[in-house]
């Protein structure tokens, strides 16, 4: 699995963060999305393509 | 039942407080974007259906500001939410640099390590009820639990002073007040030199909360103006407990109006409270009306022509329970297949607050379910006062667990 994301696009709504924080954490100064794993196990699919589809923004991107 | 050719009057009267017209059915079905009436008598768009409101939410041709602010349909008479705010010219610079200073104060990970505080706060709250259950018999959970853990928390975050609670909570109240005319526009004015007065007196010792950040970085940023750092700290004061306490009241009638679903979360509370607090944030349902946006420019859409200029309600509530995204859209289903909602809205303007208020209602019903396994309503749903604001919610919130 691949994961990207766009901080033009991120609003910090780190909802992201609550689904996966093994994959997505905010930055501390500005709080946009800060991707932890661009490449996490298979496993995490669920919950990564629940982050991507709960992103108010849209700024998450999977590519499996 | 079918949609008269003229237009709906808003609101569309409800049976009670947990349940919504049956006409938003009809709506979602017949005419997702349909010419209303506001409360206040002007002409607008009612948006009902989830994927509308959705893309509405995400689209960038709607707005918060109006270019004629003086022409635009006003929504109700509440000071809240009423009309346009924002300057036409500049909304999505100054809502982005609003963004850029909040976002990292309300972080998901600086609100999840605030809940080992929020368990200990509400620890104290319900000793407290405990106590006066004891000779009481009925108390209330509104006053004992609704109300003090989202102000505590918000008044921490901001840094304003826990005992102005009693005032800005009254002037709160009012300027969502729906049905009491002028006095919501006074209760704004009076809101706004209460913050003023604070900010004033916080400058010559900015400390290590939201609005000293604010207070900095207006001082230091000649385009952001003084007016609208006053209505962002006003705003925030509003929304960061307003709206939780609400929130509170509706999930615990949600929780104990049918025994079962309070008796599967006393059953696993660490293990459900998650899925109970979406289907909380999806089905409860504030207030009549939804998010107020403008269109910038003249959009078609669901059959309709939008003009420039235009007023739409988004009526977060219907979306929720739109039958064609959720299966059996009407009941509480904690755990339910489709996990996402609009309930904290959706795109540039997502609630910037919605960490905090999930980690609050996750504390909040994980200990109700945990320390007063046998609590239950002391009165019917129907005989509770629903407050005429509009961010709607009950008076009170009578709870026993005295055995029966």
């Amino acid at each position: 699995m691949k994961v990207s994301v766009d901080l033009d696009k991120c609003v910090g709504a780190g909802q992201c963060v609550l689904t996966a924080d093994d994959v997505f954490d905010q930055r501390d100064e500005d709080g946009l999305v800060k991707l932890l794993d661009p490449s996490p196990p298979g496993e995490r699919l669920a919950d990564v393509r629940l982050a991507a589809e709960m992103c108010p923004a849209s700024a998450i991107t999977v590519e499996e | 039942m079918s949609i008269d050719a003229e237009r709906l009057q808003l609101p569309l009267p409800r049976p009670n407080v947990l349940e919504l017209a049956p006409l938003y059915e009809v709506l979602r079905r017949e005419a997702p974007i349909a010419p209303v009436t506001t409360p206040a008598g002007d002409p607008a768009w009612l948006v009902t259906r989830y994927d509308e409101v959705r893309q509405l939410l995400g689209d960038k041709r709607f707005g918060r500001s109006h270019p004629e602010p003086e022409k635009a349909s006003r929504i109700s008479t509440a000071a809240v939410q009423d009309g346009p705010t924002g300057d036409f010219e500049t909304e999505e610079a100054d809502h982005a640099r609003m963004r850029r200073l909040l976002t990292p104060a309300f972080s998901a990970k600086r609100m999840r390590m605030l809940g080992e505080n929020m368990e200990e706060l509400v620890d104290g709250y319900l000793d407290a009820l405990v106590a006066r259950h004891e000779t009481t018999g009925v108390v209330d959970l509104n006053r004992g639990l609704a109300f003090p853990l989202p102000v505590a928390m918000i008044c921490r975050l901001l840094g304003v002073p826990e005992e102005d609670t009693e005032l800005f909570a009254s002037l709160s109240e009012r300027m969502a007040g729906t049905a009491i005319g002028d006095e919501a526009q006074k209760a704004r004015e009076e809101f706004f030199r209460y913050m003023i007065g604070l900010v004033e007196n916080k400058r010559g010792a900015l400390g290590e909360d939201v609005i000293s950040d604010l207070v900095r970085a207006q001082s230091e940023d000649p385009s952001f103006d003084y007016a609208e750092m006053v209505r962002l700290c006003v705003g925030l004061l509003f929304a960061g407990h307003e709206t939780t306490v609400n929130r509170i009241g509706l999930g615990v009638l949600f929780l104990l109006t049918e025994r079962s679903r309070w008796e599967d979360l006393v059953a696993d509370p660490e293990g459900r409270v998650d899925a109970v607090v979406e289907e909380v944030m999806r089905l409860g349902a504030p207030g009549d009306l939804g998010l107020l946006r403008y269109a910038k420019e003249d959009v078609e859409m669901a059959g309709v022509t939008i003009r420039a200029g235009d007023a739409l309600v988004l009526s977060i509530n219907a979306a929720n329970r739109d039958a064609g995204v959720y299966s059996d859209a009407e009941s509480f289903r904690p755990g339910r297949p489709e996990r996402t909602h609009l309930g904290f809205g959706h795109g540039a303007h997502f609630c910037i607050g919605a960490s905090l208020a999930r980690t609050e209602l996750r504390v909040v019903f994980a200990a109700l379910a945990k320390r007063l396994p046998e609590m239950r309503l002391a009165k019917g749903v129907d005989e509770l006062e629903v407050r005429a604001t509009l961010t709607g919610g009950v008076t009170e919130l009578p709870v026993t667990w005295r055995s029966m």
